[in-house]
């Protein structure tokens, strides 16, 4: 027996050197860029992005960077090839399909609509403002322009009613600064405007913290579901690898852990995400025609 | 010893008559009072559910006044507050699908529906007055085929087979149990 493992010893020796060699260190492998459009502010996009970028790399072996990116610096940034993949909101998705062929890779789920979200338009309780007829002369507030849920979808049901937000309500404004979201809900609750247009996940979530009650306020109305927010590649890259990282998402459970920072965090929930999906493309013609209709990019005429 | 003459086996056999007959009352008065203990035991449950029924009709009527007004959004959001203090309650769930489906978000609404019918058979039943079992048949009869022809073109894919395996488990709980 002894002889026998003395004998096994250089070839598990081997087995073992082999097994190191194929684990390359952080720093000596390929490095690249995952580009991140920042939803609220630059410090919450790096607080949620950077654990599972940290997965990303270890599954896949290569160095991904994080880039925190500004929503309306985004298709020009990509354009300039300053990231190899993205994480964008779905219309940020769509310019970069159509302008720059990105490839869809998987869409996160999370609230209660899952891949899908939609966009409300809020009135406060009491202010007997109920009805999209009731919207006429009235001062709104909108999240940031490419917002799909935050200003699209809205923007798409008044027009689809005749009310065309540029002449008939009395002024609308958005807010400056990060949380642009939250700060439409609250100017409405607070009365700073009559009408608001919200991400109904930002509803969701803050109800669900207690932040609001869902009897705060009137929805006037609610958009159709459109994709929610979406991981894409560049066209170029190797498909082998793309492959890699989309099933390095769709394939994450919560139970997945990472250790960063010296925490062993669990990274869906570090970044605030229930899951990845792959959908169809097609899957957010939806948003195409909404699109189209508001006259938005990437089908914008002038 | 005297040897027994009739009146004696006559006295006798009336003694035995009657220690018969009483026994027999006895039986007879133990079997009536649990036969009422049991319908009274009956009553109290039919009591008891009915007065969940009533209860959760009243407890959701919020969200179903809000449906029927066409407000999707804000009986989900009533669902949710709803869903803080009761959170293992079926038919917030059971509503929570209902109004899923009518938004087109299929795959969520088929998670609320199984989730609904595990903590509570009831909905199933077509007896009960909580039955979703029409609404529940049409589901795994409109969403299955569908869902077998994506998740055959789509193997890997996670999300679709636990869909595939909640309208199973659907289908399996409108079929009944084996016996």
């Amino acid at each position: 027996m002894k002889s026998f493992l003395i004998r096994l010893l250089p070839f598990a020796t081997l087995f073992l050197l082999l097994l190191l060699s194929a684990c390359q260190p952080e720093g000596t492998r390929p490095k690249m860029r995952i580009g991140y459009m920042n939803c609220n502010s630059e410090g919450e996009t790096l607080k949620r992005f950077r654990p599972l970028t940290r997965y990303l790399s270890q599954q896949l072996g290569v160095d991904f960077e994080v880039v925190p990116v500004d929503t309306q610096d985004f298709p020009e940034r990509f354009a300039a090839g300053e990231f190899e993949f993205t994480h964008t909101n779905s219309l940020v998705y769509l310019i970069l399909h159509e302008e720059n062929q990105v490839q869809l890779l998987a869409t996160e789920k999370r609230g209660r609509y899952g891949t899908h979200t939609s966009g409300s338009i809020i009135s406060r309780k009491g202010s007997g403002i109920k009805t999209l007829d009731d919207l006429k002369d009235k001062r709104m507030i909108f999240g940031p322009q490419l917002a799909p849920s935050g200003f699209l979808a809205q923007y798409d049901i008044m027009l689809r009613a005749g009310i065309d937000p540029e002449i008939d309500i009395a002024y609308y404004a958005i807010p400056s600064g990060s949380f642009k979201h939250e700060k439409v809900v609250y100017g409405v609750y607070f009365g700073q405007f009559d009408v608001g247009a919200a991400p109904s996940l930002d509803l969701e979530l803050m109800v669900g913290e207690g932040r609001i009650q869902a009897d705060d306020f009137n929805i006037i109305a609610e958009s159709p579901i459109i994709p929610y927010c979406t991981f894409g590649a560049r066209k170029d890259l190797d498909p082998q690898l793309v492959e890699k990282f989309r099933l390095a998402l769709v394939n994450l459970t919560k139970g997945d852990r990472v250790t960063f920072d010296g925490e062993n965090l669990k990274v869906l929930a570090s970044a605030w995400v229930d899951g990845y999906e792959t959908l169809a493309d097609s899957d957010y013609d939806q948003l195409r025609v909404m699109a189209r209709r508001a006259n938005m990019p990437p089908y914008q005429e002038f | 010893m005297v040897g027994r003459d009739r009146f004696d086996i006559l006295t006798f056999s009336c003694l035995l008559g009657c220690v018969l007959i009483l026994g027999l009352l006895l039986l007879g008065g133990q079997e009536s009072k649990s036969s009422v203990a049991a319908i009274d035991k009956a009553l109290e449950q039919q009591i008891a559910y009915q007065a969940r029924v009533n209860f959760l009709q009243n407890l959701y009527r919020p969200v179903e006044d809000l449906r029927l007004k066409g407000q999707a959004s804000a009986a989900l959001l009533k669902l949710d507050e709803l869903a803080r203090k009761y959170p293992q309650e079926a038919h917030g769930e059971i509503l929570r699908g209902e109004i899923l489906l009518e938004r087109d978000a299929v795959k969520q609404a088929i998670d609320h529906f199984v989730r609904a019918v595990r903590l509570n058979g009831d909905y199933v039943d077509q007896a009960n007055p909580l039955t979703r079992r029409n609404e529940i048949q049409h589901l795994v009869d409109t969403q299955l085929p569908l869902f077998t022809r994506r998740a055959r073109s789509n193997p890997q894919s996670q999300p679709l087979q636990k869909t595939l395996t909640g309208l199973y488990y659907l289908q399996s709980r409108l079929a009944g149990g084996c016996e």
